[in-house]
């Protein structure tokens, strides 16, 4: 997998960073793969798993765009569920098709994003993090609160589906769906806004001497990131037909940090191996039914144990221990290539 | 005039129980400096090692309360040593392993217990009632117990040894260790004094509430904000914060529908924290 150091030689503007043919391919290859399993497989319920994988996949990828400019957000989840109601409201109301009602609800998941990231952006590291949780909350209790219209605790129902039929074309839809937000947060991340963004986290006195405006690209990436967690939910609510606001609250939240801090916070691949893992691992084991939990619990302890950095720490770490390096570098390898410091 | 009394009657005994609830999480965060996630299943695990005592094995309930907290305050102090010390200042791994805690618990208690709620026996029967006002024993006697433990928690930084040697720790712990202060061992007492707090808290409240193996994920999100809203660092915050909010969800709901009073409080709080980020008595930066 390609892992993506920031080293203190920071690319040209705009350029791709050297081509990572390895990496490209070990992408393609799963996509091939992916795009084979309907084949292969005949039970709706993996693919109704793989899909909600694809679902998780665009909201962590997402929320890790976000911690790129250094804010911890921990309302995540209530942005998809501001994109889902929107698009299940639009739905059942306005009788607008799938196609509308996602784009409309993404936007107005950014929106409403941006408005609240407004106030926000002022707060630092842990006040920030505290203060999106509590916005999480709110969000939903307000969405609860307005009952008559979202129908309280028990949510909507009766959402106009994009396909009918099989699960098959909802499955080609998410994965091209996941795809292409993977290829936009990329292209964002490697660009010159996402180098600004993590000159921001870096250090943002000398981000802001450099001329960068700290605010506005805060901003941005809330922006960003609550559009993409919109865009989520609203074709999850297209795809399940039914949402309640157990599904947005701050456990679901929190399950998302779990995903991108499993995968590792610090690399692109992370939070999709993260989700892929943990998401997963007790759905193929759900034979073990009230037990399964223990399983993210094992995850997560060797996890913190043992992989600070990650899953996608892994092969570095197989690396350090089992290979020997041919030729000791001088010190100067040890700085320059160093990750971003978090 | 009646309503007031009764209404300022509400509030008294709802600020008491999240003050309760809350003083443990403090205590962790200003002497641990450690913001302990797990603390709602912490709470979750006291309510039910007091209901096993008092159900199954018939222990008196003030005998199992003091079982329960002595129990859980071992917990405490194993959670120090292998959880909690190894990651402080790393947010990403402390939020994680504090889940796992979290989960942890939780899937054990509904493994053994099942996830129904449960009714743990009141602590006090009867009902007073002079004039206007009628409470039940069960209230009064948590609003005297979350009183005293206020009380004494602040007492106990302040005038013990031990109290002052955690201060010291929290302020700067090479300092501490060179003044001769055990760290270790007063950190284990922190923890240890921190999580029984959460267990009376548990027993006290799931007499009052019934008990179920989730009961922890709501209480910890009020947590959060009574201990943000108070200022991180401040126990005195704690109960100012326990007051407000303990006003605001007493008296909104009767104005407003349930999940709308609690937007407006949360909205409050945010409003609050956008101003004042530090909370009303916090020292942190």
């Amino acid at each position: 997998m390609s892992d993506n150091t920031t080293s203190l030689s920071m690319p040209a503007p705009g350029a791709v960073r050297g081509r990572r043919w390895g990496g490209l391919a070990t992408y393609g290859v799963l996509l091939a793969a992916l795009a084979l399993i309907p084949a292969l497989t005949d039970s709706p319920y993996t693919i109704h798993i793989l899909i909600l994988c694809f679902i998780y996949v665009i909201a962590t990828m997402s929320l890790r765009t976000i911690t790129i400019s250094g804010q911890f957000p921990m309302a995540h989840a209530a942005f998809m569920g501001i994109g889902a109601y929107i698009a299940a409201l639009a739905s059942k109301s306005l009788g607008w098709p799938g196609w509308i009602t996602i784009p409309v609800a993404s936007l107005g998941s950014m929106a409403i994003g941006v408005i609240t990231g407004y106030p926000f952006a002022r707060l630092r590291a842990l006040y920030y993090a505290m203060g999106s949780m509590f916005l999480g909350v709110g969000i939903l209790n307000l969405i609860i609160a307005f009952g008559f219209y979202t129908g309280s605790y028990s949510g909507l129902s009766g959402i106009h589906p994009i396909f009918t039929g099989s699960k098959i074309p909802y499955y080609y839809f998410f994965l091209a769906l996941s795809t292409a937000s993977g290829i936009a947060l990329y292209r964002l991340e490697f660009s010159r806004v996402g180098t600004n963004l993590k000159a921001i986290a870096q250090s943002h006195v000398v981000a802001s001497s450099v001329g960068i405006n700290e605010g506005f690209y805060r901003i941005f990436a809330v922006g960003v990131g609550c559009f993409f967690a919109g865009l989520a939910g609203a074709s999850y609510a297209h795809y399940n037909l039914v949402i309640g606001p157990t599904s947005f609250n701050f456990l679901a939240t929190l399950w998302l940090v779990m995903y991108v801090l499993v995968g590792g916070i610090d690399s692109f691949p992370g939070p999709i191996v993260g989700t892929l893992v943990l998401f997963l691992l007790p759905e193929v084991f759900r034979d073990l039914k009230y037990y399964a939990p223990y399983l993210s619990v094992a995850v997560l302890v060797l996890m913190v144990y043992l992989m600070p950095k990650g899953l996608v720490s892994l092969p570095k770490l197989v690396k350090a221990r089992f290979i020997r390096r041919r030729k000791e570098g001088t010190g100067v390898d040890h700085v320059f290539r160093s990750e971003s410091p978090r | 005039m009646e309503q007031v009394i009764q209404a300022v009657n509400n509030i008294l005994i709802l600020s008491s129980m999240y003050i309760l609830v809350a003083l443990g999480f403090a205590f962790l965060f200003n002497m641990l400096a450690l913001l302990n996630f797990a603390h709602g299943a912490i709470y979750m695990i006291g309510s039910y090692v007091g209901y096993v005592l008092i159900t199954a094995a018939g222990v008196n309930h003030w005998l199992a309360l003091l079982l329960a907290t002595l129990g859980v305050s071992a917990f405490g102090v194993f959670l120090q040593k292998f959880c909690f010390r190894p990651f402080v200042g790393d947010f990403n791994r402390s939020v994680m392993i504090c889940v796992a805690i979290t989960v942890f618990l939780q899937t054990t208690v509904n493994i053994m217990a099942g996830s129904k709620t449960l009714a743990l026996p009141p602590f006090a029967e009867g009902i007073f009632s002079s004039g206007p006002v009628s409470v039940s024993h069960e209230r009064i006697v948590t609003f005297c117990i979350g009183a005293l433990l206020l009380i004494a928690t602040i007492l106990f930084v302040n005038r013990t040894k031990w109290g002052q040697q955690m201060q010291a720790i929290a302020q700067n712990i090479e300092g501490a260790e060179l003044q001769g202060i055990n760290v270790q061992r007063i950190s284990a007492l922190a923890s240890a004094l921190g999580c029984g707090l959460a267990a009376v808290a548990g027993c006290l409240m799931g007499a009052f509430k019934g008990i179920g193996p989730f009961m922890g994920d709501l209480m910890l999100v009020k947590i959060l904000m009574l201990v943000i809203l108070g200022g991180l660092g401040s126990i005195g915050g704690v109960f100012v914060a326990g007051l407000l909010l303990g006003a605001l969800d007493s008296v909104l709901p009767l104005l407003l529908n349930g999940a709308a009073s609690e937007a407006i409080g949360v909205a409050l709080v945010v409003v609050l924290l956008l101003i004042r980020p530090k909370g009303f008595f916090g020292h942190e930066a």
